[in-house]
């Protein structure tokens, strides 16, 4: 296995976000697991990137306050150095000056003391010249011959410049021959004379040596105008100006003893440089070193913390990915299965072993899918059902006769409706020679059950007719049938009537059912007291029990009466308040509907638009069935 | 719609039952247990209707009291109408004791429910109502049924 470097990690993990984002694209917008994902990594990547740059500020402007701390406490100890070095030298020549104004020239201690200190070389003394009207060198005091002649010969043509300043009070140091020999001059002043000048040769090759080493950092001593008197040797008697603008060269004003500034030198580097007056004359130790170089562990630092904030961001990118799998692995599989729910697969489940909130949505989920298929189970066998229904209500239109007929002397007009697709009313009529059966039974409740029982009723009912049953042997054979079938748990009113067409005699048996009413002809109208009701026998219900007896009785009718059969869910009509029709209205609407026409058509339909009318279209709380028999004005 | 409500007091061998609400499929009548009773009381002024389904589990749980003294008090009009009805629902070992007739006065509105007593409004065989019913304004009310059939089960008794 190859070893990648940080680059090539980075790349693999951009790769692999782009193609996971990519992946999520192509589904929504962008996933949980990537929302994730990106919130995990780009929250601690942008927390250590302000980090990073504010600890990188700070340690920068740390490391400046420290390189300057560090470079002028140099530059001044170096200038405390030089200037306990100058100041010895001028020590020394003390004695040798007093010894001086003595003798008028140096004397055996003198020379004897100059050859005790290590740096003066030579000491010459110039004294005015009035024929000349000018400083001529005086007596000389060297260590070795003919030293300060050989300086005096090469400088004195420069050094004119210095001697206003040597008037003036000051001291002068200069290095004439950029090496380590420096010259001092200084006025003694005298009581009657011009003063002396004194020229003291030396050597600074210690600190000549300590300037001249090349590293990160360089030091000057310079001139206040500048001039470099020791530095780097391809720097000496250049300019420091030239270089770097400094705010204290060149500058007449009183400056402080020491300070540090920033500065850009002519090729646009940056030098942090620092400064000390040596304190003695114009001199100044200066040092610099380059920004770049004094902050190069800034550098490494910011390497170093790049290469740690990659790795960081792997590992977090690593890290994040597990995690928002795992988070988000319970998503996707209730992600596909919300799919596979639309796509019309119900019986799908989520496996999500968490116990936090995920978990509980897969369980609710489970829960959800379960409910939703076993109602889309229900809904199909709801359907189905439905189906069988519709199926049943035809079947079972079958069982109902035309509603309207013809028979003779009599005409039928009948009304059926269901309070549900199927109900367990039943009425019909049947022509069976010169007699018609009028049949009209109600079923212990409605619905299928219900529409059973009617069903196998009406099974009976056909053979009975065909064997010419009396109705009370034919409400007895009926009432077997019916409890054989139902044992005792569903039950039938009804109302059995048998009209014989020649005498318009009826005999007629009653099993519970609610009375029909009748309506003998007459000129006035109809009163509620005029009602007869064919309640004069009375017996069990159909499938009450095996062996009820049933009884019978006759009832003469007329020509223009009118008989009513129903059963109770006609006063039970209801509207969408649910507010019973009731008995009172009933009544009173059928004796309207009969007075307002002879036609039992009309009658019928007179009575079927007033209890519309209170229903309101409302549901059914009960079957409704009812019919009409009228016998006709004349016999034809 | 209220439920089926029955209480029950047993004082010895007589019992006194209380009805109330809508009698059908849901009634249970298995803890109203009659069937070793000498007299049962039956008072059904709170009985607000009756369905087929509740009517056969009525014959079939009144069925049980036929060797007992049977008395139906404060019959409501919906049972009325089931008693003259329905064989079965009226068994013959079973007395009305008081009935309740519907009154109406059909300018006013106003309806009212008289209750009729054996002995004073009704023997066997005769119904003698009170002879006017009036309203709260004092207008005479007349029978909101049709006498030939309601009151069936007190003529058919002759």
């Amino acid at each position: 296995m190859t070893k990648k470097g940080p680059g090539e990690v980075l790349t693999f993990y951009i790769g692999l976000i782009r193609y996971e984002i990519l992946s999520a694209v192509k589904t929504k917008s962008l996933s949980i697991r990537y929302k994730i994902l990106l919130a995990l990594t780009l929250i601690p990547a942008l927390a250590l990137f302000v980090y990073l740059t504010i600890a990188l500020q700070v340690f920068r402007d740390d490391k400046v306050a420290y390189v300057f701390d560090t470079t002028s406490q140099i530059s001044i100890s170096i200038a405390g150095q030089l200037k306990t070095k100058l100041d010895n030298i001028i020590k020394l020549t003390q004695p040798i000056l007093l010894d001086l104004s003595q003798s008028e020239d140096f004397s055996r201690l003198s020379r004897a003391f100059l050859q005790f200190d290590a740096n003066l070389e030579s000491m010459a003394v110039m004294a005015w010249n009035e024929k000349a009207g000018q400083y001529e060198v005086g007596p000389v005091l060297e260590k070795i011959p003919f030293t300060f002649e050989k300086f005096w010969l090469s400088w004195r043509q420069s050094w004119n410049p210095s001697f206003v300043q040597i008037l003036m009070n000051q001291t002068v140091v200069t290095n004439p021959f950029l090496d380590s020999r420096f010259v001092i001059v200084q006025k003694i002043d005298r009581p009657d004379a011009r003063p002396y000048l004194v020229i003291l040769l030396f050597d600074l090759a210690e600190f000549s040596e300590q300037f001249q080493t090349l590293s990160a950092q360089n030091f000057y001593l310079v001139q206040r105008d500048g001039k470099i008197l020791l530095g780097p040797k391809n720097e000496l008697g250049s300019n420091l100006k030239d270089q770097i603008s400094l705010s204290f060269l060149g500058l007449n004003k009183q400056v402080a003893g020491s300070g540090v500034e920033k500065v850009v030198d002519k090729s646009g580097t940056t030098k942090l440089a620092s400064f000390a007056a040596v304190g003695w004359g114009d001199l100044f130790v200066v040092s610099t070193v380059l920004e770049s170089k004094a902050l190069s562990a800034i550098s490494v630092l910011k390497r170093k913390s790049f290469l740690f904030f990659i790795i960081l961001m792997a590992v977090t990118v690593i890290l994040s990915l597990l995690a928002s799998s795992t988070v988000t692995q319970a998503l996707t599989q209730l992600h596909e299965a919300t799919g596979k729910i639309s796509d019309g697969q119900f019986d799908v489940q989520v496996q999500v072993q968490s116990q936090d909130e995920v978990g509980a949505l897969a369980e609710n989920f489970n829960r959800m899918a379960a409910e939703v298929s076993r109602l889309m189970q229900q809904t199909a066998e709801k359907a189905r059902m439905e189906n069988e229904l519709q199926t049943a209500r035809m079947v079972q239109e079958t069982l109902f006769p035309a509603p309207r007929a013809d028979l003779g002397p009599v005409e039928v007009v009948g009304y059926y409706e269901p309070a549900s697709e199927v109900g367990g009313d039943w009425w019909s009529y049947t022509q069976t020679g010169n007699s018609v059966y009028f049949w009209i039974g109600d079923a212990t409740g409605h619905g299928a059950g219900a529409a059973l029982i009617t069903s196998a009723a009406k099974s009976a009912a056909g053979l009975i007719e065909a064997l010419g049953f009396s109705p009370a042997q034919a409400l007895e054979a009926l009432n077997k049938s019916i409890y054989d079938v139902s044992r005792g748990k569903v039950m039938m009113t009804f109302f059995l009537g048998k009209l014989d067409l020649n005498t318009m005699l009826m005999t007629y048996c009653n099993a519970s059912h609610e009375a029909p009413f009748l309506f003998r002809r007459k000129e006035e109208p109809f009163k509620k007291k005029d009602i007869e009701f064919l309640n004069e026998v009375n017996n069990p219900r159909l499938g009450q029990s095996r062996d009820s007896k049933y009884s019978e009785t006759t009832v003469q009718l007329g020509l223009g009466d009118l008989l009513f059969f129903y059963t109770d869910g006609v006063p039970d009509i209801r509207n969408r308040a649910l507010d019973a029709w009731g008995e009172r209205e009933f009544i009173k609407t059928l004796i309207g509907s009969v007075n307002s026409s002879p036609s039992p058509v009309e009658v019928m339909s007179a009575f079927t638009e007033h209890f519309q009318a209170y229903r309101q279209e409302a549901s059914l709380a009960d079957d409704l069935t009812f019919f009409i028999v009228k016998t006709k004005e004349t016999i034809v | 719609m209220s439920k089926f409500q029955a209480k029950v007091d047993r004082q010895g061998s007589k019992i006194s039952v209380q009805l109330g609400g809508i009698i059908d499929e849901d009634a249970d009548f298995t803890a109203l247990a009659i069937k070793d009773a000498q007299e049962i009381v039956i008072d059904m002024d709170a009985i607000k209707s009756i369905n087929s389904c509740g009517i056969r589990e009525w014959i079939k749980w009144i069925s049980e009291g036929d060797k007992s003294k049977v008395v139906y008090s404060k019959c409501p009009k919906v049972i009325v109408d089931q008693m003259n009805m329905v064989d079965g629902f009226l068994p013959s070992f079973a007395k009305v004791e008081s009935f309740y007739v519907p009154y109406y006065n059909e300018d006013s509105g106003s309806e009212k429910n008289i209750l009729f007593r054996y002995g004073v409004e009704y023997r066997e065989g005769q119904v003698q109502p009170p002879p006017d019913v009036k309203d709260e304004s004092g207008q005479v009310m007349e029978m909101d049924i049709i006498e030939s059939k309601y009151f069936k089960f007190i003529t058919s008794k002759v």
